[in-house]
């Protein structure tokens, strides 16, 4: 958690302090009063009430019914970036690390929760170019098209998730449909681009994605290397779901 | 791993939530800041009491007109922060009804609901009286020989509700936008006037005009007048299950307003009574003081400008105050304290529509019977905003007094909130009484009575259906509860 604690020690005072308050919410439960969180936190009751009003305006907290207790808005969520996700265990690591020299080109793993994407393992010899934009609009990358896929398969209203027109972003559902995996050339990066691999848990549902970024033209005519992806992304499924 | 890490990859089941909040029907969370703003400000009506507020002052308070002013807006930044204290925490409909219920009770709520709905009611009369009474004078600019009776008024009166019913039934975007556009266009119109007549003062500041030369008793009854003129800017409150992030709009949309309208009354105040200094004249011995600093300026055709912006800022008025009035209507069908009727929303628009309909059904024709007793729109304007201003500032006290009630109730009470409700509640209460004094020996004293009068049979309706219906007791005081869809790790919007 080194990452999220030097993220937080760099911020100024108060959101330090909301971050603080935010976390004993999530420490005591839904229904802890205002009272609770300052003696729990020994925070002054004044500085303590300002914060969780203020949380409350911003809708990373919500007033329960009896209005005297909080709990954690949906809002929170946003702050997931803050929290780098627990990494891999260690086999799986051995898989990618493999994986990762034996081709030329970055191997990324994520994880797909709900409609979210969480980079679990970015190559650090290749960093992700923008990694919002991936997270964020899913038709940008093919980390982001193969959960777009999924959503739609699953009925889940996505219109809001894209950064093109509802018309234009179809092809891109049915273009993994067809293939099994997804990919994406030049849109991130000029000249580059990506393909990524599902990895799926024994009923199906999509958990983690093995993902490659290469030139162009190795990502069209992927040949031997996509075996290499669908071997490691046999490996590790056992190891991740 | 933390505990907000923990909650965030896996988050807790919440219980005792429900999946739909009893207010559901409206247009949830859709309406931002700019609108909220436009419906608190549109309530005050800050143009069409710009040019009426500082003469009406000035016939009290003499020399200190810009003194009690000030101390007006500061007594309504105080309840607006008290308000606040609700605003900040609970997101309903029925405004301080709602509020009050959750500090006092049911009883104190409904004295307040009868209050504000006096408050909301007769400034929405005003406003409709006060439109078809504006439009008639310029009407008759264009066609002088047009008659300008009472029953022209009406007849324009009438027209202007239908437009408002219209407006209002449509959709709350709608009618928002109307009023901030219209609401926006007045202002900038008056200050346009205020500038040319500034800038042919000359730069010099008229000091005696911001002296303080009044006894006590003047500045006093001087600042409860001028508070008449804030009253209404609490009516963004109703719109807390309509408005985007409504705990942090609603309360910024109160202060904005107060701060931005008592800005422009001393603007206004100023250039008037520095104006008619310059000119050697009374103001007082004027009905329309702006409109003859404009002739004396020889820039006339501000005269019609300003006409057609304050008729538009009293149309305004009324979609706004009607906008209030509906709410509270529905929050009270919601309850059953009226009709459950009252209490549904239109399928397609998302808006109260029968409170709506209610609401115009009851204020149009007393509005033409006030004109018709009272033998003019001026005279009938006169008198209704006596009722709707002593309603409003009942309904403040209460407020303040409920205010800190309700922060103990739940634990949050600190030392600041408590001092500026107490400070408040004690200035609203004295200025009631003095408001009510001063008003019931004088022209407009009938508005006084009128006021009690419909208080008391407000209270009694209430403790008959209240009698027969005990249950009452637990339903008084919906508002927009947080749902399931809203916590962290609850079914998503797009699956309800």
């Amino acid at each position: 958690m080194s990452g999220a604690g030097e993220l937080r020690a760099r911020q100024p005072k108060a959101v330090h302090s909301a971050l603080t308050v935010l976390e004993e919410v999530a420490r005591c439960g839904a229904g802890v009063t205002a009272q609770e969180v300052s003696a729990g936190l020994d925070m002054p009751r004044a500085t303590t009430y300002r914060l969780l009003n203020l949380l409350v305006q911003d809708e990373y907290l919500v007033r329960m019914p009896d209005l005297r207790g909080f709990a954690l808005g949906r809002k929170v969520v946003e702050l997931a970036h803050l929290v780098a996700p627990a990494p891999p265990p260690l086999a799986a690591r051995e898989v990618i690390g493999r994986l990762r020299s034996s081709v030329r080109g970055g191997v990324h793993l994520v994880r797909y929760e709900g409609d979210r994407i969480r980079i679990a393992d970015a190559d650090p010899d290749f960093p992700l170019s923008d990694e919002q934009r991936i997270v964020r609009r899913l038709d940008t990358s093919a980390i982001g098209r193969l959960l777009l896929h999924e959503l739609a398969h699953g009925g889940y209203d996505w219109s809001g998730l894209v950064q093109r027109p509802f018309r234009d972003a179809e092809p891109l559902i049915r273009d993994v449909e067809r293939l099994g995996y997804a990919r994406q050339v030049g849109e991130v990066t000029p000249g580059h681009g990506c393909l990524v691999v599902p990895i799926r848990d024994d009923r199906g549902g999509l958990v983690a994605g093995l993902s490659l970024s290469a030139p162009s033209e190795r990502i069209e005519r992927p040949a031997a290397l996509l075996d290499l992806l669908l071997d490691g992304s046999h490996q590790l499924q056992p190891l991740l779901v | 791993m933390t505990a907000l890490e923990r909650a965030i990859s896996n988050p807790p089941s919440v219980r005792g939530l429900e999946s739909r909040s009893p207010v559901d029907g409206l247009q949830r969370r859709s309406v931002g800041f700019i609108d909220v703003f436009a419906q608190s400000v549109s309530a005050v009506a800050p143009s069409a009491a710009a040019t009426t507020i500082p003469l009406i002052v000035t016939v009290t308070a003499g020399g200190a007109t810009m003194w009690s002013l000030a101390i007006a807006m500061l007594l309504s930044l105080l309840v607006a922060t008290t308000v606040n204290v609700f605003a900040k925490r609970i997101a309903a409909t029925g405004s301080l009804y709602t509020f009050v219920s959750k500090g006092l009770g049911t009883g104190a709520a409904f004295v307040t609901g009868v209050a504000l709905l006096i408050g909301y009611g007769f400034i929405a009369m005003f406003a409709l009286a006060g439109a078809g009474y504006y439009l008639s004078i310029l009407l008759h600019r264009f066609w002088p020989g047009m008659p300008s009776s009472t029953g022209v008024v009406s007849a324009l009166l009438v027209c202007m509700a239908m437009v408002c019913l219209v407006v209002l039934v449509r959709g709350i975007h709608l009618s928002t936008r109307v009023t901030l556009i219209v609401e926006s266009a007045s202002v900038a119109i008056i200050l346009i006037l205020v500038g040319v007549l500034l800038s042919q003062l000359g730069p010099t500041p008229d000091w005696a005009v911001l002296g303080l030369d009044a006894s006590p008793e003047h500045l006093a009854v001087g600042s409860v007048l001028a508070v008449t003129a804030f009253v209404g800017f609490e009516s963004s409150s109703t719109l807390g299950v309509e408005a985007r992030r409504p705990f942090a709009s609603i309360p910024r949309s109160l202060v904005w307003t107060v701060v931005g309208a008592g800005l422009l009354f001393l603007v206004t105040s100023y250039s008037q009574l520095a104006g008619f200094a310059a000119l050697g004249e009374d103001i007082t011995a004027t009905r329309t003081p702006i409109n003859d600093l404009a002739l004396a300026s020889g820039v006339e055709w501000m005269g019609l400008l300003l006409d057609l912006s304050v008729a538009a800022s009293f149309l305004a008025c009324a979609i706004a105050s009607i906008t209030a009035f509906s709410r509270v209507v529905f929050s009270m069908g919601r309850e059953g304290v009226l009709p459950s009727r009252l209490g549904t929303t239109h399928g397609r628009f998302r808006t109260p529509h029968v409170a709506i309909i209610t609401a115009l059904a009851i204020v149009t024709p007393v509005s033409v019977l006030a004109l018709l007793l009272t033998g003019g729109a001026w005279a009938a304007m006169q008198v209704l905003i006596v009722v709707a201003a002593a309603g409003y500032i009942t309904a403040y006290v209460l407020v303040c007094i409920a205010a800190p009630v309700f922060l103990w109730r739940i634990g949050e009470l600190t030392l600041w909130p408590l001092l500026r409700a107490v400070v408040a509640g004690v200035l609203l209460s004295v200025a009631l009484v003095v408001y009510l004094v001063v008003e019931s020996t004088g022209e407009r004293g009938v508005g006084v009575w009128v006021f009690l009068v419909t208080m008391a049979l407000g209270i009694t309706i209430w403790a008959i259906r209240h009698r027969r219906r005990p249950w009452l007791s637990s339903t008084v005081g919906v508002y927009d509860e947080t749902v399931s869809a809203d916590v962290l790790g609850g079914p998503s919007a797009e699956h309800r």
